[in-house]
């Protein structure tokens, strides 16, 4: 590559206006939630498993954690962006192999249906989700 | 010292399936390229061989195989990259590209690749009035500069036939086609960056690349193909080139 000796005021910059395009959308989310998983899944993990002994991590250590409103967003978020980002993953998987058009329209119909029904079946039950039942 | 050489074979008109050729070269010099061994079975052992090479100095692009499993050129490739150092044997195993459809031997049909090379327009777009001093349209060596990487490919197919979402699906366009998109799209004077970021944008564009870097492994010309790819998707993504 050419050294580039001048400024980057040099360098032309030009815009463009972009089509919508799901491909791109699906792409920058995938970035976008790799990014707050890295915050959310690590950090819970440190929480769970490190700052508190694994050999705690029983029904009433969560059930005492989700008396909080802040413990159950978390794990909603964590939940909300694991959960696309996967099926996200298993849809590109998806794709690279199944070459049928009609199929993987299908496909991805089911998991998008997949995806919202269960974030709004695990949401629920986080939400509501009652402590003094698990004492 | 000697090379067992072993060479996936296929006629068409005689066999039903590829084959193994096995074929005992002595006297090898470990500066000798594959090529110079492919052309000693050709022309020593069996002259059935067929290979596509025509410049045999890593210019023309023709003789890119699957050289003990990694893309490149065979003329550019020296047994001594391929032994340990003072060995007295060694074994090489050559086989065409993957992802094209094999003709004979180690000759592909190159005609899926040239189709997605031209899908992406791989020429100067500018229906702006020339200068009128009647000389070149400038550019600073800045904007020069952006392009310059992939303006040494040599569309030998190394890249595209190492990539395995090319593999899984040859609708890919690949990591050539690409390459060769990022040289006009980045080019200041070029006016069709936008018909070729639609293209390079599609479904089966850049957003097929997982970033493998095999491509970028792959070329002889040691283009940053990888990093090209990444390229065109911010601008795909922030809509400035």
């Amino acid at each position: 590559m050419t050294a580039v000796s001048g400024t980057s005021e040099k360098v032309t910059r030009r815009a463009v206006q972009l089509e919508a395009n799901f491909e791109r959308i699906a792409y920058l989310g995938m970035r976008m939630s790799g990014i707050v998983l890295l915050v959310l899944a690590v950090g819970h993990m440190m929480i769970q498993h490190v700052l508190n002994s694994s050999t705690n991590l029983t029904i009433q250590f969560v059930a005492e954690q989700w008396r909080s409103w802040g413990w159950k967003s978390y794990d909603m978020l964590l939940l909300i962006f694991a959960f696309s980002h996967g099926i996200n993953g298993l849809r590109n998987v998806l794709s690279d192999y199944i070459h049928n058009d009609k199929i993987m329209k299908g496909i991805n119909v089911f998991l998008a249906v997949f995806l919202v029904v269960t974030i709004l079946w695990a949401g629920f039950a986080i939400a509501r989700f009652d402590p003094a039942a698990i004492q | 010292m000697q090379v067992q050489l072993r060479i996936r074979r296929f006629n068409p008109e005689k066999d039903e399936k590829p084959w193994w050729g096995e074929y005992t070269l002595d006297n090898v010099n470990p500066n000798d390229s594959v090529l110079d061994l492919l052309h000693r079975v050709k022309w020593e052992i069996d002259g059935t061989l067929t290979l596509r090479r025509s410049c045999a100095h890593g210019v023309c692009g023709s003789d890119a195989m699957r050289i003990n499993g990694a893309n490149a050129l065979a003329c550019k490739t020296l047994v001594a990259r391929l032994i340990k150092e003072g060995a007295t044997q060694a074994r090489i195993q050559v086989e065409p590209i993957l992802g094209l459809p094999v003709v004979k031997d180690l000759v592909v049909d190159m005609e899926p690749f040239f189709e997605h090379y031209k899908s992406v327009k791989p020429y100067f777009i500018n229906n702006s009035p020339p200068p009128e001093n009647g000389r070149e349209r400038l550019q600073s060596p800045e904007d020069r500069a952006r392009y310059d990487d992939t303006t040494k490919c040599i569309l030998c197919a190394a890249c595209t036939t190492s990539c395995p979402s090319f593999w899984a699906d040859g609708r890919y366009v690949g990591p050539a086609a690409i390459v060769q998109a990022h040289r006009f799209i980045f080019d200041s004077r070029d006016e069709g960056y936008a018909e070729r970021l639609k293209v390079v944008g599609d479904t089966f564009g850049v957003w097929r690349c997982r970033t493998v870097f095999n491509c970028t492994n792959a070329c002889p010309r040691e283009i940053e193909v990888t990093k090209a790819i990444a390229e065109v998707k911010r601008a795909l993504t922030t809509g400035k080139v």
